[in-house]
């Protein structure tokens, strides 16, 4: 496990270029900063200062090299490297509200931004008058769209918002794509068709994602549930009701494993059994380093009973190598189907790349299928 | 022996979607007293007994509870909500806050 502690300010988003030597992360405020692998160290490159609001969400195309932010000043820019400086175009979503999250599709002819206006501007790239053009999808949402995750065909996109339900939507743009073949989502796909809704949890859907097939979706929520929803069972959903506090990343890390990480500032393993339809809770990810339990003296004991009421040695202090809540969780190597490493960063400013390989050698017990 | 089960019962037959006020506070009397008639030792017993829903459930009416202390009930809903944690871990009081259907 690679930690490296960027800034003392919490990592708003992140993103990654293609071969992971870059990252281009937002320092809490209205910048986008790049930064580049130099050995050991990070050093940084670029400095993208467009935005009038704070950065809330980067997407890094891997195959184009082009970088979209969205922010809470109401717009989103397109980023191209021309030379050695990325030269911003402006994209006007017509939301009223902030920007929340932003996500190229899987061929990057468009992207998707969700916002407060209780909308998704779909954005793709009209030739003839050499400008970004977006459409919404507007109902039913209720209330703000926290999440995003386009499925691997390029059409249809999951959206978790904060009136508890995770959709799917169909994002078909004729203009720039042909007729999506049937999917077990559905086989007619429309521009905003309602393909899927899950019925309510109780809490805000904070990160949902798709699975490398498409065929199953994976959100978590406030109410510190994890859901899913399997669309070769008939879209049944399953979830399950985690002990720790609520999650806010999560990630498909093979077909059945996923890990999710949020205020427990801790990735978590979880399992889908696929034959029962069930999730199960594998194991945390981060194992501190057991260290030495010095004995107490007695005026420690007496001053612990005072303070605290309990004569408990458990520290004070964090044992995980995050120092505050995760915030997101990108993978690096494997894609979703097969994933060998992935990245969290969070709220404590730090960044830590997770080598699946050794954790699984790590954590005896840990069985990720 | 006879607080388990009543313990059980109370628990299966809470008012999941009444919307009745008074049946609400009737059923949280009723779940009041079976908690408070048990003895702290046979408390992680009644916990460890029930299933994950059901251990969302006792923390919404440990937290009910709370809300409305008589003579004795906090000490003993202490007691209880040390023993529910243990076993539901911080989801299960976030359950509780979250919750849209209280009991």
């Amino acid at each position: 496990m690679a930690y490296h502690s960027f800034l003392l300010e919490p990592i708003s988003c992140h993103a990654w270029n293609k071969d992971r030597t870059q990252i281009a992360l937002c320092p809490n405020n209205h910048e986008v900063h790049i930064y580049r692998k130099d050995g050991a160290k990070w050093s940084k490159v670029h400095e993208l200062k467009e935005h009038n609001g704070q950065v809330t969400g980067i997407d890094w195309a891997p195959e184009s090299n082009r970088l979209v932010t969205c922010g809470t000043d109401r717009n989103a820019y397109v980023w191209t490297l021309k030379g050695n400086a990325w030269k911003p175009t402006l994209v006007i979503l017509r939301i009223n509200r902030a920007a929340r999250c932003v996500k190229w599709s899987p061929r990057e002819n468009k992207f998707a931004v969700g916002s407060g206006s209780r909308l998704i501007s779909i954005c793709y790239f009209e030739q003839e008058n050499d400008w970004w053009v977006c459409k919404h999808i507007k109902k039913p949402i209720r209330s703000t769209v926290l999440s995003l995750d386009w499925h691997p065909n390029n059409v249809l996109l999951a959206a978790g918002s904060c009136d508890f339900k995770c959709r799917i939507f169909s994002a078909y743009i004729k203009e720039v794509e042909e007729r999506p073949s049937p999917t077990p989502w559905g086989s007619k796909m429309p521009f905003g068709e309602l393909m899927f809704e899950s019925s309510s949890s109780c809490g805000w859907v904070h990160s949902i994602c798709f699975s490398a097939s498409g065929a199953r979706v994976a959100w978590v929520s406030h109410d510190s549930t994890l859901c899913l929803a399997d669309a070769s069972k008939r879209m049944a959903v399953t979830s399950l009701c985690t002990e720790t506090l609520p999650l806010l990343a999560v990630t498909f890390i093979t077909e059945n494993s996923l890990v999710a990480a949020g205020h427990d500032c801790c990735p978590m393993l979880f399992t889908y059994e696929e034959s029962q339809g069930v999730l199960t809770f594998g194991g945390k990810l981060d194992v501190p380093k057991q260290s030495s339990q010095r004995g107490l003296t007695a005026r420690e004991r007496f001053q612990n009973l005072d303070k605290k009421a309990s004569s408990d040695t458990a520290n004070a202090t964090l044992d995980t190598l995050h120092k505050n809540s995760i915030s997101q969780i990108s993978v690096l190597a494997g894609g979703k189907a097969n994933c060998s490493q992935f990245c969290t960063t969070g709220m404590d400013g730090g960044m830590s790349i997770w080598d699946v390989k050794s954790l699984e050698s790590a954590l005896k017990d840990l069985k990720i299928k | 022996g006879d607080a388990l089960r009543a313990f059980h019962t109370a628990i299966r037959s809470s008012p999941a979607n009444m919307k009745s006020q008074a049946m609400k506070e009737q059923a949280q009397g009723t779940m009041l007293k079976v908690l408070t008639s048990f003895k702290s030792s046979e408390i992680e017993q009644a916990v460890n007994s029930l299933d994950r829903n059901g251990v969302d459930l006792l923390m919404k009416y440990i937290y009910k509870g709370f809300e409305k202390p008589t003579e004795n009930s906090s000490a003993i809903l202490l007691q209880w909500h040390e023993k529910a944690l243990a076993v539901g871990g911080l989801g299960s009081i976030v359950r509780v806050l979250t919750a849209r259907k209280t009991v």
